[in-house]
């Protein structure tokens, strides 16, 4: 899933300067699960805004609502009105989100607020991962169903550099080297040998370094 | 335990029995069997012969090895006994006569003159705060006062006074009278005479617990003499928030904070002087704790104990010591003191002891705490004169190994401290255990004498506008003294949906109660808020007000004007303002308040037990004798477990053949459908309603159980270190007790024997004690001097742990020649082997010599390790593991049979290293426990519960992974979280988490809480 993490509430309240109603909506998916934007979220961050601005004596009246998914045409058509109501929305979805609510309600400026991390996982309840870098070419199947890319700081794709020290990273001692998770799988699998294989330089154009990324499936297209 | 079966179930002419139990000693033992009984559908009468029942357990600061508060944990329980049904409490009362037999007794209870009528005092106080006398209160240990009309301690029950005769001027002198002056209700009654009545009951449980021993008996310490000389129990009363010092640590010479405090360990236990020769059992655990929180509540404090050994052998206990030293400072010497004398300036002590290297030395310190021994409380001679019960040389009751809840008498039945010195939770399971051994001998009659209650059907409100009842109490002068208690009900009046209001003496009295159901029918009322005292007390007795009236309990609202209020200012004005907002957020939260309809959700009364050894069988044959069918699941072709390589113990027992007299009784027993080399593959359900599958020898069955005991056992260790499997002349305990029980000639001619303790236990991989193992090598070591009297035996040891009444046995060793050297783990033994010889290195740390032995057998004492299955099992069951690997209880003090999840028990090994006493009861207690649940033909569930909302739930699984009993679950088809309200215990905390707001706790909704905050900040309309 996306993860992401709520940004520090003076950032969000220079952001809504200005502004006197705002929305805030929340996303009851992936930020939902990552603990950044669901609804709780939204009424926690909507108790704090109005606590701040009460405090600091400007008038912001605050809207909250939620969706299922702000990244479905479907969902956010309904927000018309409230939108409307408003001078701005803030978004507590991933930038997706924020995005396409931005392309629907032209007139209306939306602010994100929370940041975009990662794609990762659920280590354990707070504990939330990175695991893929979207490279938009897998290699996991050569190297122990661990990415070099996403978790080998350097995105090495044939062994590690001179930076592994004690299965570490050298960038932070709480880092695992990827690259020796990659060697220890291996080894368990008994398929060390594979490793001897060099993979050729990779071709960056299906990454970020193709611009924009498009998916078109004729099969399901309506 | 076959002989007595036959009385329980055998001789089945069970006309004349009695359904009623009675429990002498209101302690935690005592109130502990009593809940047992009165749940599973007995009446109890609990007899305590002070005025409050709790006993020592709250008078105790906190516990050890988990620091939790005595009192928090223990009040609970006072108020579930003190409101159920089923218990009766007969206090201030003793027991003048037994008469009858087993199944069918008489007893004739003296009840003292209380001088008080409770049925008119409503417990507010009045009369003990202006009583002119003070005298020493024995609920302070002596180093705080009390009036001459008193309870004890303020979360006392009853919560109602006595008049001390001895020492009240009304009956010394003739004068005075105050309190009958003062009392709002009349209830003081001077001419309150003894009143002498008999109970018919089945069967009796004993339970009078213990007192300290005298510290005066040793004179030397200066007890008595010095000022800054007290005993720990004095101590746990200076270090609670509820003592004389509010918690403060202070000198008694001069109120100063001592900074230098030692502890003496051993005063009167293990000392033939004073008459005591056994172990107390809890006093190094007590004084490790009040070491740790003195540290805590003094940074500049250094704590010393003063030890013999260290007998931390209970579960979690060495963690507990070695955090002691090692996180909180705590010096342990060891060296008794010699004498104890006081500088006469400073009112210091000054200590003269030999250290370990045996110097002499004298140390000064600011205060000396002797950590007194346990004895059979005062009064328990006479106990067993009228119970005609056989008492052993030290005044605690005579039972056995293999029926060690069993007095000598049929149908009275012993539990706590009165078999032996034990801490808390052992008198818990030891209660339990006499709990399920009354249970079994009038298991016929159960619900014949239990009071049920019926009540009106519950009206309809959800169509009707809400209409609120304010009934604000003035709690004689509590409240009223501080509060203005008519302004407030003028500004009830005026809140919105407020029909009716009024105010009260006390509301909590009968007549007032009376007030309230009045009140609901003739305003037609649909929530009542009462704005009085504290819910944890009171809130039960208001609830079954509204149900006697027809309206759902949860329409009930109260605001805490008394403790959270009147108590606590003393500005009138202020705090009458502060009521009335209590009362305005009270009432905002009535209004959004729902009733709640509970369901009853069926009972299948049957029981899982898993395990067939000695807890196991022993459980399912309570089990059995209560009435109740049992599948017992046995991993292995034979029952028995551990205990078949056990050949005798250290009281004499024959072993085999009583696991041969068990096993014969499991199999005759109809009740018991045992499988073997079986194991359970699937588990899942709730509390009353579980499902299971069991393979079989290749066959698989499922069954439905209302109830679970896990009864799995523990394993040998298997030594690597020592030369163990590398030399014929390497044993373990076991094995040398095998040889000793099938071949001793082959031992007879041995000269020389090495046993070595703690192999498995106490290191780094083992952080605990096995318990059992200093008991086994004395247990064997005695044996071999039987058979041939001139063997050399040493025993390297580091602490030996021979607790309670094992410590004779100890004794007696040492008395006959076998020598006990200490190592440390700096200088463990070395043993090597050359050309078949073994020998032996050891540093005597005592005598700090190097020993070179040349023995015929090195034994090695090894621990118990948690069972191999435990990891599989316990994550099928979803039960916690402790970080050792055994099976992790509820609650290390008061559940030490249940599990978190409710309708699952524990006993035996798979609950940590035990004798076999220990798991005897632990099992019979497991037993209670789940006759608990097996006795009920349905649950009452689905109260205070949590319930998701299935649309708003976005299957994050976070409620899944927080909630401590392991409730939420996922259910694929849905696709969302579920939570069983049979098995939810409202805590709240994934309501708390839930990142969609897709949970909510009935009762505690969002809006039901934000509604009181929003009422709070709404200005006063006055």
């Amino acid at each position: 899933m996306i993860v992401g993490e709520r940004k520090p509430l003076s950032e969000i309240r220079e952001m809504l300067k200005g502004y006197k109603k705002v929305l805030v909506l929340g996303c009851r998916t992936c930020v939902a699960v990552c603990m950044a934007g669901g609804d709780k979220e939204v009424e926690l961050l909507g108790s704090q805004l109005r606590i701040a601005s009460k405090k600091d004596g400007d008038e912001l009246e605050i809207v909250e609502d939620s969706v299922e998914r702000q990244c479905d045409p479907e969902y956010i058509e309904p927000l018309k009105e409230k939108v409307e109501q408003c001078d701005a929305v803030l978004s507590m979805a991933c930038g997706c989100g924020v995005q396409f609510m931005a392309e629907r309600y032209v007139d209306t400026p939306v602010l994100p607020a929370i940041n975009t991390n990662f794609i990762g996982v659920t280590e354990s309840t707070g504990v939330w991962t990175e695991r893929c870098a979207q490279c938009g070419n897998c290699v996991l199947h050569l190297t122990g169903g661990i990415c070099p890319i996403a978790r080998c700081s350097k995105s090495l794709l044939n062994g590690p550099c001179g930076g592994s020290h004690d299965g570490k990273c050298e960038i932070d001692p709480g880092v695992p080297c990827g690259w020796q998770l990659i060697y220890d799988r291996m080894a368990k699998l008994g398929l060390l040998e594979k490793l001897e294989e060099v993979i050729p330089p990779k071709d960056w154009t299906t990454s970020r370094d193709g611009g924009p990324r498009k998916i078109v499936r004729e099969d399901v297209k309506v | 335990m076959s002989s007595k079966a036959a009385s329980g179930n055998g001789d089945a002419k069970s006309a004349g029995k009695v359904g009623a139990i009675m429990v002498i000693g209101g302690g935690i033992g005592g109130m502990q069997a009593s809940l047992d009984l009165a749940n599973a559908g007995f009446k109890v009468y609990l007899v305590d012969k002070s005025s409050s029942i709790g006993g020592r357990m709250a008078q105790l600061d906190k516990t050890f090895p988990t620091n939790d508060c005595s009192m928090c944990t223990i009040s609970p329980k006072l108020i579930e006994v003190d409101k159920h049904l089923n218990i009766d409490l007969v206090t201030y009362a003793e027991v003048e006569a037994i008469e009858g037999d087993v199944g069918n007794f008489t007893v004739r209870v003296r009840c003292k003159a209380k001088s008080v009528d409770y049925s008119r005092c409503t417990g507010c106080g009045l009369c003990q705060e202006k009583c002119p006398t003070k005298v020493d209160s024995e609920f302070e240990a002596a180093i705080g006062k009390r009036k001459a009309i008193y309870v004890p301690y303020p979360q006392a029950v009853p919560n109602k006074p006595v008049i001390d005769r001895e020492h009240c001027l009304k009956f010394t002198k003739g004068k005075c009278g105050v309190c009958a002056k003062k009392c709002p209700t009349g209830a003081i009654n001077y001419d309150d005479t003894d009143k002498v009545v008999e109970f018919n009951v089945g069967a009796i449980i004993l339970a009078p617990g213990y007192d300290t021993v005298d510290a005066r008996l040793k004179p030397e310490y200066g007890f008595g003499r010095y000022k800054n000389v007290i005993t720990s129990l004095q101590y746990e009363r200076l270090l609670s928030a509820s003592g004389p010092t509010q918690g403060h640590i202070k000198r008694p010479s001069d109120g100063a904070v001592p900074h230098r405090i030692a502890w003496i360990q051993c005063v009167g236990s293990r000392d033939a002087l004073c008459g005591n020769e056994y172990c107390s059992s809890v006093c190094c655990m007590y004084a490790t704790k009040e070491a740790i929180m003195t540290a805590e509540h003094e940074k500049e404090a250094k704590c010393t104990i003063f030890f013999n050994d260290i007998r931390a052998f209970g579960k979690g206990f060495e963690r507990y010591y070695i955090g002691a030293e090692k996180e909180s400072g705590v010096r342990y010497i060891r060296g008794i003191v010699s004498t104890v004398r006081e500088m006469q300036k400073t009112k210091n002590l000054l200590l003269k002891y030999v250290s370990d290297d045996g110097e002499i030395k004298e140390e000064e310190f600011d205060m000396v705490v002797l950590s007194v021994g346990l004895t059979p409380s005062k009064g328990t001679k006479e106990l067993a004169k009228v119970a005609a019960i056989e008492l052993d040389s030290h005044g605690y009751a005579a039972t056995s190994t293999f029926q060690p809840n069993e007095s000598s008498r049929p149908g009275v039945f012993v539990c706590g401290a009165f078999l032996a010195p034990m801490d808390i939770p052992e008198t818990v399971m030891t209660a339990s255990s006499a709990a399920a051994a009354s249970a079994e001998l009038v298991s016929s009659e159960r619900g014949a004498l239990a009071a049920h209650k019926e009540y009106p059907a519950e009206r309809e409100i959800a169509e009707e506008e809400p209409r609120v009842g304010v009934f604000v109490c003035r709690c004689g002068t509590n409240i009223g003294r501080i509060v203005d208690v008519p302004k407030v009900v003028e500004y009830a009046k005026m809140l919105p949906h407020v029909k009716f209001a009024t105010e009260s003496l006390f509301t909590c009295s009968t007549d007032s109660t009376r007030g309230i159901a009045d009140a609901i029918k003739e305003h037609n009322l649909n929530r009542v808020v009462v704005a009085a005292c504290t819910p944890a007390t009171h809130e039960p007795l208001f609830q079954e007000t509204l149900r006697e009236a027809g309206l759902n309990k949860f329409l009930f609202e109260m605001a805490n004007i008394r403790n959270q209020c009147s108590w606590v200012h003393e500005d009138a004005a202020l705090a009458t303002a502060k009521s009335i907002d209590l009362v305005r957020m009270a009432v905002y939260r009535a209004l959004q308040l729902e009733p709640i309809r509970q369901l009853e959700s069926p009972v299948t009364q049957k029981a899982l037990v898993i395990g067939g050894g000695l807890s196991g069988m022993t459980a399912a044959l309570s089990l059995a004798r209560q009435g109740f069918e049992s599948y017992l699941v046995e991993k292995g072709d034979k029952l028995g477990g551990y205990l078949n390589r056990l050949h005798y113990t250290l009281e004499g027992d024959d072993v085999p053949k009583q696991v041969r007299e068990l096993v014969d009784e499991v199999k005759k027993e109809q009740l018991i459908k045992v499988f073997a080399n079986a194991e359970v593959t699937e588990f899942g359900g709730h509390i009353g309603n579980f499902h299971a599958a069991i393979k079989s020898n290749g066959k698989t069955e499922k069954i439905d159980i209302g109830a679970v005991i896990v009864a799995t056992g523990a394993q040998e260790y298997q030594p690597t270190e020592y030369l163990y499997s590398k030399s014929p002349n390497v044993l373990t305990q076991l094995e040398l007790e095998e040889r000793i029980a099938k071949d001793p000639a082959t031992l007879k001619n041995a000269k020389t024997i090495v046993m070595i303790q703690c192999v498995g236990s106490r290191d780094e991989e083992h952080v605990y004690c096995s318990r059992v193992c200093c008991g086994q090598a004395v247990k064997n070591a005695l044996k071999l001097k039987e058979l041939n009297p001139a063997m050399k035996i040493y025993v390297l040891h580091r602490d030996i742990r021979t607790y309670a009444a094992k410590e004779l046995a100890y004794k007696k060793a040492r008395e006959k020649g076998v020598l006990f050297l200490r190592y440390d783990t700096e200088h463990k033994p070395e043993v090597v082997q050359t050309n078949g010889k073994l020998s032996v290195r050891a540093q005597d740390v005592s005598i700090g010599a190097m020993l070179d032995i040349k023995p015929d057998m090195v034994v090695l004492s090894t621990g118990i390790v948690p069972h191999a299955t435990n990891p599989e099992l316990s994550s099928l069951l979803k039960v916690s593991l402790d970080r050792d690997g055994f099976y992790l209880e509820a609650h290390l003090k008061l559940r030490p049979l249940d599990f978190s999840s409710d309708g699952i028990f524990l006993c035996g090994l798979a609950h940590s290293p035990k004798y076999i006493e220990e798991s005897i009861a632990q099992a019979r207690g497991a037993a209670s426990r789940a006759a608990d649940v097996l006795s009920k033909q349905s649950l009452t569930v689905g109260g205070i519960v949590s319930v998701v909302e299935a649309e708003k739930c976005v299957a994050c699984l976070t409620c899944v992974r927080v909630c401590p009993y392991g409730v939420p679950e996922f259910k694929e088809e849905e696709g969302v979280a579920y939570i069983e309200p049979a098995a939810c215990h409202g805590c709240g905390i994934c309501a708390a988490v839930c990142p969609n707001k897709a949970i909510q706790v009935r009762h505690y909704k969002d809006k039901q809480i934000i509604a009181k905050c929003e009422a709070l900040y709404e200005t006063a309309k006055t």
